[in-house]
Formats: structure tokens, C-alpha cells, sequence
């Protein structure tokens, strides 16, 4: 793995335009950055990233017969009670789920680490799934590639195969809905709801707040038109503890993802998957926080903090570091500090993209410090054989 | 090759680039249950493709209609005469509803059908409600197994209710939104 300054491509700007690609620059700040790429070798990829994302995947979901039943496993999780059976219920149908994206450390030395799984609201999706695609296949043509390279990221293709296959199980009308003023998010939903149509699937979108409730407790569209299935780009945590929250076991609403991503979107996960898998090669040490002096070599995090918010970091050198956020109040895990590696002073994490229950591609996102926030850019990969001078004595 | 061949837009690009990605165009999904070919052709004027739905759903049908273990539990379910002895290949026979129409769904884009459709069995309950089987079972594709083989109801008609009330959701919100 290794970070190649490359030039930009003189119409990349205008490509973006053209594509719908909003939000290449958030609040003046770059966001999309492709001034440089990560090389990786093909094993490193497979051997190191998809495999793992794979097996983690699987090790989550196989512990939600456990979960959905253990009363003390749901408090920890912060779930609130009233959603109980309602996510048991969603589980044990297995409604189905769409997609999402783990964070690894990693810098191709030694296993890559899990961070944390995104399986809610993940973004960043269209710039991995289409616009790094589109990146590479210019840079290719362009000969600015070795040839032959390629990426790690058949999103896209498992995206619409996804919708494809649970096309038959979501209820319609179906909607796709994320909140109105937010660029990122409404540029992830119209990417997603681009994929459905082209699975043949009749779907509108919604923004959040214009979500009503009706007289018999169903939600509506603006139309008045009883919602069958609804993909939110807005975190379950949230929507339980909002006005209509508690209308949402009776309302036959489905959801995607579906109820039952509460319990693995959640920090809680870490400490459950390191008390089942401990000592596993991907795994970092974790344990719920009570609340004490976070000891050297240990990172707190809030069960529910996105965007690297509310982090508290304490490093085995005894510095400290600590980002700002919404996320003050409520429970914490500790997981064993692992640090992002530098490349030239920027420090990537792989986002692995799980779409269904396939590991299908990658998506790095860069940050100036230990701890990747919204202020992250996004810089493409590619997968580049590297040829080793070998000398034959 | 690790990446997808193509990375399609339907609707979010503004103009056509190089590839035939990003083609704009309105478009809209056809849905419905016929009982017969025919019935599909006076409804799409397309009888290439209701023939090949049609097809498909009867090959499907007997693999992924509900089965029971004898002709009483299933007309209990499916109605007098509305059951049949099938064969599983590996000579376990088992009972299940005939089917009794087929289920099409396609894109249109500008009115005219695109290539590509989705089709499947439809059985009609002895409450005279129709039904598909769900999705998913057979594992090996972006899904791995164990999906349900449970049977949904077809339902392609919007249910109205009267709102009372709206913004009971994005309490939360932020301009950079909440994708993570």
C-alpha cells in the first residue's frame, strides 16, 4: 500500500457537474481529493480487506439470535425498550437489509483493524461506487495508470443486484428519504434510488421532515399515500427518540435498513464481537466504558457518534486527544488504540462496503489527524501489481 | 477484474458523457398481475416480454410455490382443486398451489419498455388475495442463504390515509446532515 501523487484530471470539475457529483467541495473545503491514490496490491486487497470484511460481516450478524433475546445485551446497547420486539420481530423475518461500510485501520502491514461498522446511514458511497470508478477508467485511458491496474470496487453491480434481488420484498410506494437541507446525504439517496430504478424498481424520494403520520398511525407521503417501505438516510437511535418513534412498531412501516441494524450500528457491537471472537486477528480489544480514567492506550467513543465525533483518545505515549460533538451524554465503549498510520502526514481509513452480505469494494478517506472526521477527504485507489526488480545472480 | 464493467446513471447526471453512463431520461416502473398472457398483451401491447415473463414464472413456480405435505393442508390455504402433487427431482413429492397468474414489473423510459424485466408466480389464496414468493433463499448471490421462502402479498395499489400531522422526524438534523 502506498500513497502516488498523481495529477488531476483538468476536467474532473466539469465530469462531476455532469454527474450529479454535488458535493465534491463541502463549505469551501475540498472533499473530493484526487491529487493523490493508494496503490495496493491485489493480495492486499483480497487477503487482507475483502476476506476480513467478509468473515466480520458474518461473525456481527451470527450474533443477533443472541442479542435480539438478552435483556442485559439490549440495555447495553442503549436500545430502548419499547423496540424490542419490534427489532426481534424484523430479525427473525430477516427484513431485508441493503447495505454498509466498515472502517478499518490499516496501511499494509499486518491485519487491518476494525474501527467500527457504519450498517445505518453510511455515505460516501456514490464517490466510491461511481465517481472513483469513473476516476480510474479516465486515468487508464489517459495512461496516467500502469496498465492493467484496476479498483476494488464492484459496488455498483452488487447495488443494483441487491435491489434486484429484494426487489420482490419491499413494499410499495417506496421511498428514499434524507434530510432536506443536506447536500452529502441527498446526493447518497439519489445515487442509491438511481441503482433501484435500474433494478426495476418503481421508488420515489422524500425528504424527512415532510414524513406524516396519519389518523390510524401509518406514515404518509406528501401525497397522502400510505408509505409501504421507506430507506432512511437517518439513524434508527434518532428516529426512536422523535415524535413519531413510537409509531413505528404498529405502523407497518418497513424500514431500510431494517430495525434489526439498530443493534449492529451501534459501538456496542465492538465489546460483543470481542467477548465472542477474542484475540481474532481484526479485532480490537473492547469493553463497555463505566465511566472511569480513560487509561493510556485506549480510545473512548459514544455507542452513536458519527463523523468521528465526541472521540476521546489517549495515546500508549500519553497524549491526548479529543474532538467536539453533538454525542456528550449517553453510554461509551473503550477500544484498545490502534493508531491510523501516515503516509505523508495524512492518515487514511478504509471504508469497506458491504452490499448485502458481499464485501464488494473500498473507499479511503484521508484526515490531517488520528481521528477521521467530517473533514475527511476523499482520495481513489487502485490496484497496481507492483514489479519488484528480482535480480537473478 | 475486481471492479464493476460499468457504472451506470439513470437519472442523476445532466448530460451524456463519453460512456453511456449518465443518460438522462424520464422514467417510471410498469407493474402487474395477469392471469394470462393475454391478459398482459391487452395491458402492455408487448408480447415478447409478457410471453417471456410468463415462462419464467411457470419454470419458477414449482420451486418456490409454498409447499405442504398433503392435498387437504394446501387446499386448506389455496382452495378446492387449486393444489397438485409435485416432484422435487430427488423423488419427494409434496403439494402445492397452481399458479394462477404471473407477476411483471419494467422500466419504461420515455413510455418504451427497457431491456430487462422482473417476473414471477402469482397464487391466489382462498381469500382471493394474490401472492408472490418472497426473495431470496437459494444464497450465492450478493445475499448469502437463509432468506425467508415465505410468500408476500402482491399489492400494487397505494393504501390512502388521512395525515394529521408532519416533521415528526429530522428533530435532529444538521446541514452536513447524518450520514457517517
Amino acid at each position: 500500500m502506498r500513497r502516488i501523487a498523481l495529477a488531476e484530471r483538468p476536467d474532473w470539475r466539469s465530469k462531476a457537474a455532469e454527474c450529479g457529483f454535488g458535493f465534491h467541495t463541502i463549505d469551501d473545503a475540498p472533499y473530493w481529493d484526487e491529487s493523490a491514490y493508494y496503490a495496493f496490491s491485489l493480495r492486499e486487497i483480497e487477503h487482507d480487506i475483502e476476506a476480513p470484511s467478509e468473515e466480520l460481516h458474518a461473525m456481527a450478524l451470527d450474533l443477533l439470535d443472541g442479542i435480539v433475546g438478552n435483556e442485559q445485551q439490549l440495555r447495553q446497547l442503549a436500545i430502548p425498550e419499547p423496540y424490542w420486539d419490534w427489532i426481534a420481530r424484523s430479525w427473525r423475518e430477516r427484513q431485508p437489509h441493503l447495505y454498509g461500510r466498515m472502517d478499518f485501520a490499516y496501511d499494509g502491514n499486518g491485519p487491518a483493524k476494525l474501527y467500527e461498522l457504519n450498517y445505518d446511514t453510511p455515505t460516501s458511497l456514490y464517490e466510491a461506487a461511481f465517481f472513483q470508478w469513473q476516476w480510474l477508467e479516465d486515468q487508464l485511458a489517459r495512461g496516467q495508470l500502469p496498465s492493467g491496474s484496476d479498483q476494488f470496487n464492484s459496488i455498483y453491480e452488487s447495488l443494483v443486484e441487491a435491489f434486484g434481488t429484494i426487489a420482490r420484498g419491499i413494499a410499495r410506494p417506496f421511498h428514499f428519504a434524507a434530510m432536506r437541507d443536506s447536500m452529502e446525504d441527498q446526493g447518497t439517496v439519489a445515487y442509491l434510488r438511481d441503482c433501484a430504478l435500474q433494478a426495476g424498481i418503481d421508488c420515489g424520494t422524500l425528504a424527512i421532515e415532510d414524513i406524516g403520520v396519519s389518523t390510524d398511525g401509518r406514515f404518509t407521503d406528501l401525497d397522502d399515500r400510505v408509505i409501504g417501505a421507506l430507506f432512511k438516510l437517518y439513524p434508527l437511535e434518532d428516529m426512536f427518540r422523535e415524535a413519531f418513534g413510537a409509531y413505528l412498531p404498529r405502523s407497518g412501516l418497513q424500514l431500510i435498513e431494517p430495525p434489526w441494524k439498530a443493534l449492529l450500528s451501534n459501538k456496542g457491537i465492538l465489546p460483543l464481537l470481542w467477548d465472542a471472537h477474542r484475540g481474532h486477528p481484526n479485532l480490537l480489544a473492547a469493553e463497555f466504558d463505566d465511566g472511569g480514567e480513560l487509561p493510556r492506550g485506549w480510545v473512548r467513543k459514544p455507542l452513536h457518534s458519527r463523523e468521528g465525533a465526541n472521540i476521546a483518545m489517549h495515546l500508549a505515549d500519553g497524549r491526548e486527544l479529543r474532538t467536539d460533538g453533538p454525542y456528550r451524554d449517553g453510554p461509551c465503549i473503550r477500544q484498545a488504540c490502534h493508531s491510523l498510520t501516515s503516509f505523508d502526514g495524512h492518515y487514511p481509513l478504509i471504508g469497506s462496503w458491504i452490499v448485502g452480505d458481499r464485501a464488494c469494494g473500498i473507499g479511503i478517506r484521508e484526515d490531517n489527524s488520528l481521528i477521521t472526521q467530517d473533514s475527511a477527504r476523499f482520495v481513489p485507489h487502485a490496484i497496481v501489481e507492483e514489479t519488484r526488480g528480482v535480480l537473478i545472480a | 477484474m475486481k471492479r464493476s464493467k460499468t457504472a451506470a446513471l439513470l437519472l442523476m447526471g445532466t448530460a451524456p458523457l463519453l460512456l453511456s453512463a449518465c443518460d438522462r431520461s424520464e422514467s417510471a416502473a410498469r407493474e402487474g398481475v395477469y392471469t394470462s398472457v393475454e391478459t398482459c398483451v391487452t395491458q402492455t401491447n408487448d408480447r415478447n416480454t409478457c410471453q417471456q415473463a410468463f415462462d419464467k414464472a411457470q419454470k419458477d413456480a414449482a420451486a418456490t410455490a409454498p409447499r405442504f405435505a398433503n392435498r387437504e393442508a394446501c387446499e386448506a390455504s389455496y382452495g378446492k382443486e387449486q393444489c397438485a402433487e409435485r416432484n422435487d427431482g430427488a423423488s419427494h413429492s409434496f403439494f402445492g398451489p397452481l399458479m394462477t397468474g404471473f407477476f411483471l414489473s419494467q422500466m419504461l423510459r420515455n413510455g418504451s419498455p427497457m431491456s430487462g424485466f422482473n417476473s414471477a408466480p402469482a397464487f391466489r389464496d382462498s381469500n382471493g388475495g394474490w401472492q408472490q414468493p418472497a426473495p431470496g433463499g437459494a444464497g450465492g448471490g450478493v445475499y448469502r442463504s437463509g432468506a425467508s421462502s415465505a410468500m408476500v402479498p402482491i399489492n400494487t395499489t397505494a393504501d390512502r390515509a388521512v395525515t394529521t400531522s408532519r416533521s415528526g422526524f429530522g428533530r435532529f438534523g444538521g446541514s452536513r446532515g447524518f450520514g457517517s
